[in-house]
């Protein structure tokens, strides 16, 4: 049990570290919203100087209270949950902003990289259980695959298989023109239509990673003496390669796995970008953009709580999987 | 053994996978084929107005972060400025106005026979409410509108200053949306509502929205008889030039204004696109230009300002970074095709296009410049080397930077650049801290010259090197007694005579000093697709600026669109 | 040594796919991408002193390539093949710095914290964490804002301080499993001294993910710079395979069907990471001879019930 709550506890810490970088990184940032919004305006007619006057009245950006109070409230707000006006979006909350685009990277690019994670796994098991087969040497193509530029790859795609023989949709997560969002199944196809594509090029770009890496360490643990002992003991082949080889050797990239799941939010930026897919991908570019303190603050927020969950869950996974692991502690 | 059972079954995967692809794709073909026609014989266009990601619901006209069609398509002015062309302001939801002689009183008559899309009419009530409401909410002010409002009969309403206001007469009638009171006056806060369901005198109102795309619906009350003709009008949002592009080549958007380098070439084999150029930003390498209020670097002598001017091949300027779609700049900083009549001295209604470098080193000669071992001219031992800076990812100016980096070394100008992100630009650029940056010279509130002038080259409106200057406004750090009392001379008048003769004495001054170099008028393309939708704008008939983000604008093209095949 | 090891591999793997054709030595491999990658430093270190200004403009846009030019020209006239010679030496040099700094980062961090134990570990736990959590793109703008100038030493060091801690995360979970195993306990009995034992006992266990790790650093550093460059944040100034496919799809340059100034940088950068995967593959072959002698042994053994099977699918589906 005190192995459980020592980690609990380093969690919490962890994530109050985050938290207050999350706090203060935005701050350390040059500009303000308000050039940022004038300078949006002034494209579309004239401003003056009253413009900034009353946009700063509205956003209440003219904040004369100390910066430590200005941490304490916001950390305050946090766990009540409230993360504040967005500017770019003014006046829509935070949280609705996230509320409606999270769902859409998670449904995309979550889904892509569970799917990239269990194939590049197996098949990286498979190459690493019989290396020098046609699936090992296949592995160069695949690392080739991750070595090319994300968006270069998922451009190009787009062009040809969207472009050139239409067999894609260009852009958007689902069909604007005919479809209505809801729970029926015109709109659930469309996604999947749409979605098909983003999809493709992530797993294509990302699978080689995991098939090397668990090829590696599938290798390395194939010379382990329990490997000797249990080909020894006559045990079938593929009960050493599962059950003893791939449980060992997955470990490292299970905790690679949880990182990368973390990272389905802000490796979306690209993605959306591409595609001009919905999401929280470009949500965050911007509000990067816009220097929208509010809004960037709140993803970074979802960025983090992402992270260090499934760190924490990989942790006593592991502990579940390794008990060396929980000897120590 | 599992190897070869695997691979089968990831094989069984990738088809059913891919068949799965090729079925949805098949379905979606047969209802995306025609895609914008949903009920037979209803018309809809799908219009990019370079809304990218997340669209977030605001109606709100007063807002800043509204949607654009807000303003213009659901919500009218009193009178539409056309800033594509030298026009006469446009009779909208007024028919009529007068000043009185001092510039304190502004008389409007609003058109008769308006009625919201709830049904209930517009009267000089609403007109008065809307100005009275701005006036008394700071946070809604943008314009700096100092006047109260009264409605003096169902359609008179006059607004009183406190001092002579000729100058905020584009900025009430043409830049200022009515909203009904019967339907704001129970609004409790008007900064921070979203306006769902917007109640307008627009041609077009909500039908539906989402987060990523919204649709307007003709509004069957609208006071143009037999206007608009479109049914439906779908904006979307696209997340970049490329993806605008591919959409426009496959026919998913009929309208939309993206710079696409190479246009001609890309819709060349397609018939049903066409596209319009309306040149109105003004390219410039501002100077940071007084030395008295801080400036340093060679660019705070005028003759260098001059060499500059002079060496400069626009030609190849507008072809390597222009896109060969930038029209001709004045040197007066007015647009030499529409501000024809403002333009005093004929010599200066265009720059030249070709690069002097005898002229320009002549100038630098006879300041007591003298070419160096390196072939850069110097003086006093400082040497006339300038950095311009440029904001890092925007393509055209950095290659803009890297030509005019070429062709000022044949005359002896070093110039070296450096990337920086917005942020930092924009401040370098209101503190001052420059010595040449490359930015454009917007629009103004309408065609009149005061609004050009005004905020460029007022003393008023600069500041010294380290403080603010105010924003969109003189950050060359110009400063010209004459020019200061030409323009407060221009601004208690609405005589356009006794406006021209103090233009002209501007013009003079700022041709001379130049401290905005022009560069060339740089383009605004517009793309549309006829094959739903025609009465597009035209190079011939510019009767809105085309560009599909620009508000008030927007209703105008919409509502004088008609179906195609019509 | 290498032949006499490599010949029963050879044919060891011919039996298990007899119809197959013959395995590439792996020394093969190795050679494979040495070659290429060397190439590739060779043309980023050598191209720039013999190709000309990358910058320097011509009114010949967007040329197809001949005429001299042997990779045509961007939109400005600029030469594609000088490009990408400067372009080469940025990215490689973002790629070597952030590759060696993030894998000292991972390895102290890493295997160290999770030797020691203790707090030193909890400690190091932490930083990693947190570093894991921070994202890299709005601390690029944060420091940028602190230099003028954003150069290409800034990039790499930021990339590098964003991307050690994933490594040294899944270092640490292998060290954890690795110091309570019997070899390394004896030796801790035994009076070894700490370092002794991380350099002896832990760290060639750890080779092949450092190897892959360093791998994926450096493409992590590549691929991580020509993303920042996409979205318009990359060094400014400096000429990189990402800042050149920035312009390139800036002026869309794949629609207008230009493919000589969109393609060559992606597939350089393609190209030189499957050279580092091919190094990779044979590191792990080379650097730990247990590792090698093991997996030889072991497919000796399991050769034959292994064929056997591969013959009889139909037996493996009753047992499973």
């Amino acid at each position: 049990m005190r192995f459980y709550l020592q980690k609990i506890v380093f969690y919490v810490v962890a994530l109050w570290a985050a938290l207050t970088l999350n706090f203060f990184l935005p701050r350390w940032m040059p500009g303000n919203p308000v050039d940022i919004l004038i300078s949006k305006l002034s494209a579309k007619g004239p401003v003056t100087e009253s413009t900034r006057h009353a946009l700063e009245l509205m956003l209440g950006t003219n904040s004369d209270e100390p910066v430590f109070i200005q941490y304490l409230n916001y950390l305050g707000s946090v766990f009540r949950g409230d993360l504040g006006v967005s500017v770019t979006y003014f006046p829509a909350n935070v949280t609705d902003i996230i509320g409606q685009s999270l769902p859409w990277t998670i449904g995309l690019i979550g889904v892509a990289t569970v799917i990239s994670f269990i194939v590049g796994i197996l098949l990286g098991q498979l190459a690493g259980w019989k290396r020098g087969s046609w699936l090992d040497n296949f592995i160069p193509v695949t690392t080739m695959f991750q070595a090319v530029p994300y968006f270069w790859l998922a451009l190009v795609l787009l062009y040809f298989l969207g472009s050139r023989i239409q067999m894609f949709p260009l852009s958007g997560g689902y069909d604007v023109y005919t479809v209505q969002p809801g729970m029926s199944w015109a709109f659930i196809s469309s996604v999947i239509y749409h979605g098909a594509l983003p999809a493709l090029t992530i797993v294509l770009s990302s699978i080689g990673g995991w098939m090397l890496g668990m090829r590696n360490m599938m290798v390395s643990t194939l010379s382990e003496d329990y490997i000797v002992t249990a080909e020894a003991k006559g045990l079938h082949p593929r009960r050493i390669m599962t059950a003893y080889a791939a449980r060992n050797a997955v470990l490292p990239s299970l905790s690679g796995f949880a990182i990368s799941l973390g990272f389905v939010v802000s490796g979306s930026i690209v993605t959306e970008m591409v595609f001009s897919y919905p999401g929280i991908g470009s949500a965050l570019l911007t509000a990067v953009q816009s220097n929208d303190y509010a809004l960037m603050q709140g993803i970074f927020l979802v960025i983090t709580i992402s992270v260090l969950g499934a760190n924490l869950l990989v942790d006593l996974l592991y502990a579940l999987i390794d008990p060396r692991t929980r000897v120590r502690a | 053994m599992s190897h070869f059972k695997k691979r089968s079954l990831a094989m069984s995967v990738v088809a059913a996978a891919t068949a799965g692809i090729l079925a949805l794709s098949g379905c979606s073909s047969e209802t995306g084929g025609s895609n914008n026609s949903g009920d037979a014989g209803a018309s809809a266009i799908t219009v990019f107005n370079g809304a990218t990601g997340a669209i977030s619901e605001n109606w709100n006209p007063f807002s800043p972060t509204m949607l654009q069609p807000t303003q213009g398509v659901i919500y009218e002015p009193l009178y539409y400025y056309n800033l594509a062309a030298e026009s006469e302001p446009k009779s909208l939801l007024a028919t009529a106005f007068s000043w009185n002689a001092d510039g304190t009183e502004l008389t409007i008559t609003n058109r008769e026979g308006v009625k919201w899309n709830d049904g209930e009419p517009l009267t000089s009530k609403d007109v008065a409410f809307t100005f009275n409401m701005i006036h008394d909410n700071p946070a809604l002010n943008t314009s700096g509108l100092n006047a109260t409002a009264t409605a003096t009969d169902d359609k008179t309403t006059v607004l009183k200053f406190a001092t002579s206001s000729f100058m905020q007469e584009p900025q009430i009638l043409g830049n200022q949306a009515i909203v009904p009171e019967h339907i704001w006056s129970k609004i409790a806060d008007p900064t921070t509502t979203i306006n769902e369901n917007p109640v307008g005198t627009g041609a077009y109102k909500v039908k539906s929205f989402n987060a990523q795309s919204y649709v307007l619906e003709k509004n069957p009350t609208y006071w143009e008889a037999g206007k608009p003709e479109i049914d439906t009008v779908q904006y979307i949002s696209l997340a970049t030039a490329d993806a605008a592009s591919a959409a426009l080549i496959a026919g998913k958007v009929d309208w939309m204004s993206s710079f696409l380098p190479n246009l001609k070439e890309m819709i060349s084999t397609q018939k049903n696109l066409s596209y319009v150029n309306t040149p109105v930003m003004t390219t410039s390498l501002f100077t940071c230009s007084d030395a008295a209020l801080g400036c340093k670097g060679p660019q705070t002598d005028v003759a260098v300002r001059q060499a500059i001017f002079a060496a400069m091949d626009r030609t190849q300027l507008n072809k390597l970074a222009g896109g060969d779609f930038a029209a001709p700049a004045s040197p007066t900083l007015l647009l030499p095709e529409r501000d024809k009549k403002w333009i005093a001295n004929p010599s200066d209604v265009e720059v030249p296009q070709t690069s002097d470098v005898a002229k320009a080193t002549g100038i630098l000669e006879a300041a007591g410049y003298a070419k160096g071992s390196d072939g850069i001219y110097a003086k006093d031992g400082q040497r006339v080397s300038l950095t311009v800076q440029v904001v890092a990812g925007w393509s055209d100016y950095i290659s803009a930077v890297q030509v005019l980096t070429s062709q000022l070394k044949e005359a002896g100008i070093e110039l070296k650049s450096v990337q920086l992100s917005y942020n930092e630009w924009s401040g370098n650029q209101t503190k001052g801290t420059f010595e040449l940056t490359l930015d454009s010279i917007g629009l103004g509130a309408s065609d009149n010259p005061y609004y050009t002038y005004q905020p460029r080259f007022n003393s008023s409106t600069t500041a010294k090197v380290g403080e603010d200057a105010s924003t969109g406004g003189n950050y060359a750090r110009y400063q010209n007694k004459i020019v200061d009392a030409e323009l407060a001379k221009a601004a208690a008048t609405s005589d356009e005579a006794a406006q021209k003769a103090s233009y002209a004495a501007i013009q003079k001054e700022v041709v001379r000093d130049l401290p905005y170099i022009p560069i060339y008028v740089n383009s605004t393309l517009s793309e549309f697709n006829t094959d739903r939708a025609t009465g597009w704008p035209t190079n011939d008939n510019k009767y809105a600026f085309p560009a599909s983000w620009k508000s008030w604008d927007n209703g105008i093209v919409l509502k004088s669109l008609t179906p195609a095949g019509k | 040594m290498e032949q006499t090891l490599e010949a029963p591999r050879a044919s060891a793997a011919a039996a298990v796919q007899p119809k197959k054709r013959q395995r590439r030595p792996r020394s093969a491999k190795l050679m494979a991408g040495l070659i290429i990658a060397g190439a590739i430093a060779l043309f980023g270190i050598l191209g720039p002193l013999f190709l000309g200004d990358p910058n320097a403009i011509s009114n010949d846009t967007l040329a197809a390539p001949g005429n001299g030019m042997l990779l045509g020209t961007t939109q400005t006239g600029q030469d594609v093949l000088a490009q990408l010679a400067h372009a080469t030496r940025g990215s490689l040099t973002i790629g070597v710095l952030v590759g060696a700094m993030a894998i000292v980062a991972s390895a102290f961090f890493g295997i160290v914290g999770a030797y020691i134990g203790g707090w030193t570990d909890e400690t190091f736990s932490l930083i990693t964490n947190v570093m894991l959590v921070i994202p890299g793109l709005p601390l690029v703008i944060v420091i940028s804002s602190y230099v003028p100038d954003k150069g290409l030493l800034l990039i790499a060091g930021v990339l590098a301080l964003t991307s050690w801690a994933g490594g040294a995360r899944v270092l640490r979970a292998v060290t954890l499993s690795l110091r309570n195993r019997d070899y390394v306990a004896a030796s801790r009995v035994s009076g070894e001294k700490t370092w002794r034992i991380l350099m002896v006992e832990i760290l060639p266990n750890l080779m092949p993910i450092l190897a892959s790790q360093m791998v994926f650093a450096v493409i992590f550093a590549i691929l991580g710079e020509a993303g920042l460059a996409f979205i318009g944040l990359g060094a400014s100034g400096t000429w990189t395979w990402g800042s050149m496919l920035f312009y390139a799809q800036n002026g869309l340059a794949l629609r207008l069907g230009a493919w000589w100034w969109f393609v060559p940088p992606g597939l350089l950068i393609a190209v030189f990471g499957a050279a580092l995967s091919l190094i990779n593959f044979s590191i792990d072959e080379i650097i730990n001879p247990k590792l090698r002698d093991q997996t030889l042994a072991a497919r000796k053994r399991w050769n034959t019930p292994r064929t056997k099977k591969l013959t009889v699918p139909g037996t493996e589906k009753t047992s499973s």
